[in-house]
Order: C-alpha cells, then sequence, then structure tokens
C-alpha cells in the first residue's frame, strides 16, 4: 500500500518536505514578529531549510554541485548576520528600541 | 554499534569506560595542580588527608555534594540550572572520537559453546571520518555554557565574565583552525589514526635521497608533525590556553577584577562540573596536540619494534597469562591477548604524552602572570592571526615543491 | 524501519518543533537557544544524508560561531519580554495559527508531490535516482577531495568572489561599529 510505505521508508520527499516546512516557519517568522533580531533568526532558519534541500538532492541525485552550492550559502548567511547584527546594534545605540513597530514612518 | 552481542557490549563498555577515564583523571589533574602549584610556589600543598593528599580530592567531592543549592532568586532558574551540564558535554564527545591506542583485533574464538567471529574494535567511543572537522566543531559549542551562566545568574559581574569570555573563544578559535589548516595541508586527511599512521618512520627531507648524510643524521628523530610545522605547533598551543580560558589568559575568571567571573554564583556539585567540562577541554587539547605534532600512540618506528614489539609486549603478555593461569587453566599467549596487551601498552604512551601536556598546563599557570583583557583581544587579532595566515601560505607553498 | 528511518523521523521533528518554538517563544533570548537546538538537529539530518562534512561545517560555523554572536548581542541589550509577542494585533492569535497551518500544509503537499513531477518530466533523474539507491550512495563520490576538486576547478570564480565578500564584509562591520576615537580613546 502506498501510504504505509510512505511512513516506513524514508526518499527524496520527506526532505523535501521537512525543507519546506522550516522554511515556511522561518518566513512566517519573518512576516509576524516585531523584533529584529528574531527576524534575523528567522531569515538564518529559512537559510538552514535551503540548505537541507540542496543537500537532499545533492545525495539523491549522487551530484556533489548541491554540496558546494551549501558551502557558499553557509559563507554569505554567516556575512549577512555579521552585518545584520552590527546595524542592530547601531539602531539599538541611537533609539533604545529594536521594535520594527517604532520605525515604520519615515521621519527626520 | 555492532552485529551481534559480544560486539555490542563490548563498545558499549568501552565507551562508559572512556567517558569514565576522562572523568575519572579530573581529581588527580586537580591534586597534580595543587602539589605542583604548592612545588612551585615552594610551600606544602595539601599533605595532611591520606599519604601525599591523595584523599584531599575525594573529601573535596564530597564537601562539594553536600553544600547547599543556592540558586539566585532574581536570574533565569532554567538557564542557570542548564549551564553547567553544557560545560560539561563538549569535552566528553570530543574526547570520544580521538583514538587512544592502536585498534585491538581479535581473531575469531570460542566461548560459550558458539564461535564468535573476528571483530575489530578501534580505540575511542565512535568512529567519525571527519574526526578533526568533529572536535573542533563542538569543542566552540562550549562558549553557550559560559554564556548561559554568565546571563543566568542575575549579577553584573558575571555578565561582564561571560561577555569577555565567550569573546576571547570565538577570537582564539581563529588561530586555532588556521594552525589546524597547516596540519590539514601537511597529511592531507581529516582522520586522526591517518595521521598518527603518516608519522611513523625515521625524519627525512624529501629533496635528497634516502642514505644522503642530511637524512642520515634527521633519521635518529622520528617524523613527528612539530618537525614540519614548528610555527602551527606553538600557534595550537598557545590558542588552546586561551580557548580553555586557563592562565595567562584567564581574565574572566581573575579574582581581582570580577569576582570569580561567570561562575560566581554558582556553589557545590554545580561548580564542579564547570571544573570537569575545563580540565575536559584540556584533556582533549592535550590529546590533539600529542596526536597533531608529537605522533599520538606511537614512538617512531624504530623505537617501536625495538622497545615495544620486541621487549615490552611479549613480556607483559606473558605476565598477564601466567597470573590468569592462575585462575583458571588453559590460557596460553594467543594471539588475541598479544593484540589487548599491545594495544593497551600503545595506550600507556598515549596517556604518557597526554599527562606531560597537562604538566606543561600546570606549570605555565603558575608561572606567567596574566595578560589584560585588550592586550588579550591585541594578541589574538594582530599577532596569532597574521602569524597562522603566513603558516599556512608558506606550509602550502612548500608542499607544492616538494611533492 | 532501518535505523535512519527511525533517526530521519526524530531528529526531523526536533527541528520543525524548534524551528516553531523559534518564532512563537515571546522572550528573545530562548528564541537564539531554540535556534541553537533547531540547527544541531539539521546537523545531524546532514549526517543521515551522508554528508559528514557538510554536518561539521553546519556546527563550526552555525552553532558554534553565528548563533554565539546572536545570543552575546542579545544578551548586551537586557531587552524585556515581548508581551504576547505571536498573538498581538489585528487578528487573533488562533487566527494567525491557523493560517499559519494552512500555509504550512499547503507549501508541504505541493514539495511532497513535487518529486513525482520531477521524475515525470526529465528521463535522466529517475535512472540517477534508481543507481544511487543501488550503490547504497558510495561515500567515494561524497568525499571531501571530491567537493575540494570541484570547488577549485568548476567553481574558482565563485570561490574567489566569496573570499572578496568575506573580506568587505568584515571592514564594513568595523566601520558600522566604530567610535570616534578608536577603542582605546577617553570618552
Amino acid at each position: 500500500m502506498q501510504s504505509t510505505e510512505a511512513l516506513v521508508s524514508v526518499g527524496l520527499n520527506h526532505y523535501l518536505v521537512l525543507s519546506a516546512l522550516l522554511f515556511t516557519i522561518g518566513s512566517l517568522g519573518v512576516l509576524l514578529r516585531k523584533n529584529m533580531i528574531v527576524i534575523l533568526m528567522s531569515i538564518e532558519l529559512m537559510l538552514n531549510a535551503v540548505n537541507i534541500s540542496f543537500v537532499a538532492f545533492a545525495t539523491y541525485l549522487d551530484n556533489l554541485d548541491g554540496k558546494i552550492m551549501v558551502l557558499f550559502v553557509m559563507t554569505i548567511a554567516a556575512a549577512e548576520a555579521a552585518v545584520g547584527l552590527a546595524l542592530a546594534v547601531n539602531i539599538f545605540k541611537n533609539f533604545r528600541e529594536v521594535n520594527i513597530r517604532f520605525f515604520e514612518h519615515l521621519r527626520g | 554499534m555492532g552485529s551481534d552481542v559480544f560486539e555490542i557490549s563490548v563498545n558499549f563498555v568501552k565507551m562508559v569506560a572512556i567517558f569514565l577515564l576522562m572523568v575519572n583523571l579530573v581529581p588527580m589533574l586537580v591534586w597534580v595542580e595543587r602539589r605542583g602549584s604548592a612545588f612551585i610556589q615552594n610551600r606544602f600543598g595539601p599533605n595532611r588527608v591520606g599519604p601525599l593528599g591523595l584523599i584531599q580530592l575525594a573529601a573535596d567531592a564530597i564537601k562539594f555534594l553536600f553544600k547547599e543549592e543556592f540558586i539566585p532568586p532574581k536570574g533565569n532558574k532554567a538557564l542557570f540550572l542548564i549551564a553547567p551540564i553544557i560545560a560539561l558535554i563538549p569535552g566528553a564527545i570530543a574526547f570520544g572520537s580521538i583514538p587512544l591506542s592502536v585498534p585491538i583485533e581479535i581473531s575469531a574464538f570460542e566461548m560459550f559453546g558458539s564461535q564468535w567471529g573476528p571483530y575489530v574494535f578501534p580505540f575511542q567511543s565512535f568512529e567519525i571520518g571527519i574526526g578533526i572537522v568533529f572536535v573542533l566543531g563542538v569543542s566552540s559549542l562550549g562558549a553557550y555554557s559560559m554564556l548561559l551562566a554568565g546571563f543566568g545568574s542575575a549579577n553584573k559581574y558575571s555578565l561582564y565574565g561571560a561577555l569577555r569570555a565567550s569573546a576571547q573563544m570565538i577570537s582564539y578559535e581563529l588561530a586555532m583552525g588556521l594552525a589546524i589548516v597547516g596540519i590539514l595541508i601537511v597529511y592531507g586527511t581529516f582522520d586522526f589514526a591517518e595521521m598518527i599512521a603518516a608519522q611513523q618512520g625515521p625524519l627525512s627531507i624529501p629533496l635528497f635521497e634516502a642514505d644522503h648524510v642530511v637524512n642520515k643524521i634527521l633519521g635518529i628523530l622520528p617524523n613527528w608533525g612539530v618537525f614540519y610545522q614548528p610555527v602551527g605547533f606553538i600557534l595550537l598551543f598557545v590558542s588552546v590556553f586561551a580557548e580553555t580560558n586557563r592562565l595567562p589568559f584567564d581574565l574572566p575568571e581573575a579574582e581581582s577584577e570580577l569576582v570569580a567571573g561567570y561562575h560566581t554564583e554558582y556553589g557545590g556539585i554545580k561548580m564542579n562540573m564547570f571544573y570537569i567540562g575545563e580540565y575536559g577541554h584540556m584533556m582533549v587539547a592535550s590529546a590533539l596536540i600529542a596526536v597533531f605534532y608529537f605522533g599520538g600512540y606511537s614512538l617512531g618506528t624504530t623505537l617501536d619494534t625495538i622497545l615495544v614489539e620486541g621487549t615490552i609486549v611479549p613480556n607483559m603478555s606473558a605476565l598477564f597469562a601466567s597470573l590468569l593461569n592462575l585462575f583458571g587453566s588453559g590460557w596460553e599467549q594467543s594471539t588475541n591477548l598479544i593484540n589487548v596487551v599491545r594495544a593497551f601498552v600503545f595506550h600507556g604512551i598515549f596517556m604518557a604524552k597526554i599527562l606531560l601536556f597537562l604538566w606543561i598546563f600546570v606549570w605555565v599557570r603558575w608561572t606567567l602572570p596574566r595578560f589584560r583583557y585588550d592586550q588579550l583581544m591585541d594578541l589574538g587579532w594582530k599577532t596569532m592571526l597574521p602569524w597562522a595566515l603566513a603558516n599556512t601560505i608558506i606550509t602550502a607553498f612548500l608542499m607544492l615543491f616538494l611533492r | 524501519m532501518s535505523e535512519l528511518d527511525i533517526l530521519f523521523y526524530i531528529l526531523s521533528s526536533m527541528s520543525v518543533l524548534f524551528g516553531a518554538l523559534v518564532v512563537l517563544t515571546s522572550s528573545p533570548i530562548y528564541s537564539s537557544l531554540y535556534l541553537v537546538m533547531s540547527m544541531l538537529s539539521v546537523a545531524g539530518i546532514f549526517m543521515t544524508l551522508n554528508a559528514p562534512f557538510i554536518a561539521g561545517i553546519q556546527i563550526i560555523v552555525y552553532a558554534g560561531a553565528v548563533l554565539v554572536l546572536f545570543v552575546m548581542v542579545l544578551m548586551l541589550f537586557d531587552l524585556k519580554r515581548e508581551t504576547k509577542a505571536f498573538t498581538k494585533g489585528r487578528f487573533s492569535g488562533f487566527l494567525k495559527l491557523v493560517g499559519a497551518g494552512l500555509l504550512c500544509g499547503f507549501i508541504a503537499g505541493a514539495a511532497y508531490e513535487s518529486v513525482s513531477l520531477i521524475m515525470a518530466t526529465s528521463e535522466e533523474i529517475p535512472t540517477n535516482i534508481a543507481a544511487a539507491a543501488e550503490t547504497g550512495f558510495s561515500p567515494t563520490t561524497n568525499s571531501i577531495k571530491e567537493i575540494s576538486k570541484l570547488l577549485f576547478t568548476k567553481y574558482l570564480f565563485a570561490f574567489e568572489v566569496l573570499g572578496l565578500l568575506l573580506l568587505v564584509v568584515p571592514i564594513g562591520a568595523v566601520a558600522l561599529s566604530r567610535v570616534a576615537g578608536g577603542t582605546h580613546a577617553k570618552h
């Protein structure tokens, strides 16, 4: 039967579903949370989900390009986290607020 | 874990035994530290409790177990309680992935009426093909224990100590990683066992032939990594002092500055767990230095064959066979017994090297004064990082021209 | 069910659970700690996917450096708890959860069905998957030497550009957080 077989042996589908779930949760975090740092963390979660997808395809299609893309994505994610945190620290020093609702109206 | 009951049980016992080895070495290290520091400072250490003060540590452990458990009321209780556990875990896991001796090969034998097939037991808790990457990653998780401890105790000094300690730790991870990259370029593999196997044989320069006079002179020395990467050895040695928050880099724990840093509010068994974590980290660092630069569990091929294989192993296995003959009968010097004894003799050599490095850790602690925090960070970023980069580039060039 | 399957289910449920907790928790420090746990579970998933090197790099880079930076910054900020962060706003919390669940379900279902679509529209991919399943994902093709060979020949340009990016980003971060007069100046 197809339904129990899907549960019993793990295939490419399962990894893609996991990646899609994590990506959706991350994007919901970006859309719904108001704390700037939590938004940055949700972006890291989305990049992780994409990494899982790349490595799953690399393993199941016997292709090494996926793993190299993962190295690039990780490096860029780390660099972007560093710059994002530097900006967040600057904003906190100037305004003492990390709630993005405070910055909704461009003023002064 | 294994294919049949014997293998699974032996692997399980091995995992527990290696963990207990690490945990039980900690009280001995504390005793060595207290007596050794007293010897360096020209005073007596603890010498009342038991011969040479050896029972002092058991007394201390019992005292720690019975102390009052104090949780700061305004602090974050969950983070406060989790931090000591996170301090223990990286050291234990990293120690389990370093091979402590040659793998034990057991050929087919018969016991309890059934045949147990040939096995090979690696002398480590678990085998990972990416050895050094795993150890590096897991030891960088130790920064969380400091941060959580400092944040969970509602104490400004703890928070400052925690932030300083974790900033220092991630700064020196860079120099450590680059020194390890130098070793990777020389040996071309991530696996510890292959690195140790590549350090057999006498030292020689590949440019000259095998019986040139330079190679004959250098052939006395074993083919250890410290002769290939002297700058890398110094860099790694200094970096692990900073990684484990050990003097001369222990400003986060300095009594005169920050009370006791990030573990000010801890007492009793939780404080002891921080110490086990720190000494465990030191043991992993000593094991890494021994594996990379000093040949691991081997002494160089000539000494190995003459000393170990020729004399020590046959004599000790004869001794063991005669000892076991006292209990039962029919134990002769089978190859299995010789293999097991051989593995333990090599393990003894490895532990001797680790203990030597641990003594050097204790020695340096009570010899050098402490760095100031900005001097520490300047050293890490402005001195060690350029040296490590230069080391990597020069090693890469030399490897290209010598191969 | 082989052991790898059970391991996959445990690790994936852990990573999804901790990922959801990252978004739903009010206190930002707990969010970052849940994110660390999620990253470690994802490293485990990379191990089950026969990519131990990527798992090691994930632990070193993400869990050991980037998230330590996040936790340090959050501890310096000392933010008050965002009360009812997920549920406050124009829509009630229940509606947000239901909407989120529907979106997750749609996208996960689409991902599940997409594999059969990929297999149907291309000729070489199903044969590749069958061949890979037969040989059992031979570790020789996944070794680190092969990855580095590809990195230095086929993707050399991207590698060099990445190095340039890694040079520019710390300079930018330092320039953003500079204090007038340098760190050793008296204020």
